[in-house]
């Protein structure tokens, strides 16, 4: 029994645990992130606020900040298909 | 004809039915948390789902060749894997799955697609040539080990993201107070619209796949393809067809059944556990893993309902998922080598075993076609795992009910 252990790629399962902990709570920390980005943005001019440059700029910056973590998500989704599927963009799989 | 070729294209057949019915069963682990939470409208969630397998049967073949290539030992390969013998006991082992499938359909049991057909293949490897015939530690590292651990990392994976989002999207009472400030957690529903997508992505990649490997399997046994290294075109295209087919078929089945656990889940943690379902899954394809997508769904539907603050384990619910997984796969081996020992008594068995296996569809498909919404019978896997943890609500309200039973009971003791 032991020597059947010995023998399998504990290695590969351990990539799959980094690979799965790595990005899912990445992915996800990030899109919370600008989820939270994106609501502070709705809430930056609140009526008293209107026209207030600092206000404004607020908004501004918390939206930016929000679509950059959404299309972070988005190149890791694309990034981590092309992993598995090497040929969609034409790269040969090292093996 | 060449009674090979009958064979062959019998095992081609079966193994197409199973691909489909393996994409029917399973459009619950992708859209089953969408439409609970409302991200998607259930029609337009099980278009997305058929898509996306039909796409994701195309990504890779790794699991495939995992399946074709390592499972049975090169030395049995050599000497009983040519031939009509192969083609046959490929045919037992697919035989013995889908009649073990069928069987735990019917009963509302929680059984993985994928283990029944490992256990059906190994259960009858081992009838036709002996323990010798299986390759164990390639057994143990593509198929067994996977199923033990991947489902636990997904949870775990699910359970810390769900923590993240929750903590990332928290606002303070002050917050919330002086500008009517909320969550947004609403938002991952617009999340959610990827992440199901990625699951399903997935499971056509994994799932698509062993039908693949054991279409190749047949194919070398029998001459046809010289070695499993490689998988035909058509025989990723039919895969991928029948898969997608039988997700779009699968559909109602959800629309029609949504439980009580599913409802209770909130747009970060289906989000969440999607996300880390999808990667799991994915990661593990690209390593040949063939593991059970169910499972893995299973494990992160549960590590998001323990993520969010408040919720609390059913531990009966749990254990019965827990033993469901560990049962499948020696039960199907079990009902893989009966069909084994069938098919090796001669053309009569052959024959025997497929006409039951056969009946076994036509009639599973009439009493499913009669009462299409019973509930025994299309719970699916996913919503028992959603059910083995208790939300905050659930909580609360169980706890409401002690409360009063105590505070009564505390009456009559007063009276008395």
């Amino acid at each position: 029994m032991l020597e059947i252990l010995n023998k399998i790629e504990w290695t590969a399962l351990g990539q799959v645990f980094q690979a799965t902990m790595v990005f899912a709570v990445g992915v996800v920390g990030i899109f919370s992130l600008g989820i939270r980005l994106l609501t502070n943005a709705q809430h930056a001019v609140p009526g008293a606020n209107k026209g207030k440059t600092s206000a404004v700029r607020a908004e501004v910056l918390n939206r930016l900040g929000a679509y950059v973590a959404f299309a972070v998500c988005l190149v890791a989704l694309g990034w981590g298909i092309t992993l598995v599927a090497p040929w969609i963009f034409g790269i040969e799989d090292a093996k | 004809m060449d009674l090979i070729f009958l064979v062959v294209a019998a095992v081609v057949v079966l193994a197409l039915f199973f691909d489909f019915t393996n994409g029917f069963h399973d459009t619950a682990n992708a859209m089953a948390t969408p439409i609970a939470t409302g991200a998607l409208k259930p029609k337009v969630a099980v278009g997305i789902a058929a898509v996306m397998n039909l796409l994701g049967a195309f990504l890779s073949t790794e699991v495939a060749k995992a399946i074709s290539v390592s499972l049975i030992h090169e030395d049995a390969q050599a000497t009983l894997f040519v031939g009509v013998t192969g083609a046959q006991m490929v045919f037992a082992g697919l035989t013995g799955a889908i009649l073990w499938n069928l069987t735990t359909w019917f009963l509302g049991l929680p059984s993985s697609s994928s283990h029944a057909l490992f256990g059906g293949l190994i259960g009858a490897a081992i009838a036709f040539a002996g323990m010798d015939a299986v390759n164990t530690p390639k057994v143990l590292e593509k198929v067994v080990i996977p199923a033990l651990f991947a489902p636990a990392i997904a949870g775990l994976a699910a359970f810390l993201a769900t923590r993240a989002a929750y903590l990332i999207t928290a606002r303070s009472q002050k917050a919330r107070s002086k500008s009517g400030i909320g969550t947004g957690r609403n938002k991952f529903k617009i999340g959610q619209i990827f992440s199901s997508s990625l699951v399903a992505l997935s499971h056509g990649t994994n799932d698509a796949q062993k039908t693949m490997g054991v279409i190749t399997l047949v194919l070398v046994a029998a001459g046809f393809q010289s070695d499993g290294n490689h998988v035909e075109f058509w025989v990723v295209l039919t895969s991928a067809l029948a898969i997608a087919l039988g997700t779009y078929s699968g559909g109602w089945r959800i629309i029609k059944t949504m439980g009580t656990g599913l409802s209770e889940i909130r747009p970060a943690q289906g989000f969440a556990s999607e996300v880390a379902t999808g990667v799991a899954i994915l990661a593990s394809s690209k390593l040949g893993f063939a593991l059970s997508t169910t499972q893995v769904a299973s494990g992160s539907v549960i590590g998001s309902g323990l993520g969010r603050k408040g919720g609390a384990v059913r531990w009966s619910k749990a254990g019965q998922i827990v033993v469901g997984w560990l049962f499948t796969l020696p039960a199907a081996g079990i009902v893989g080598a009966l069909s084994a020992f069938l098919v090796k008594a001669g053309p009569v068995g052959f024959i025997a075993d497929a006409v039951i296996t056969l009946a076994a569809i036509i009639a599973i498909f009439q009493i499913s076609k009669r009462n299409k919404v019973a509930h025994h019978n299309v719970v699916s896997e996913i919503e028992g795992a959603s059910e083995v943890v208790a939300s905050p609500r659930q909580v609360r309200k169980a706890a409401a009910k002690a409360a009063k039973a105590a505070a009564k009971a505390g009456k009559k003791k007063g009276k008395k």
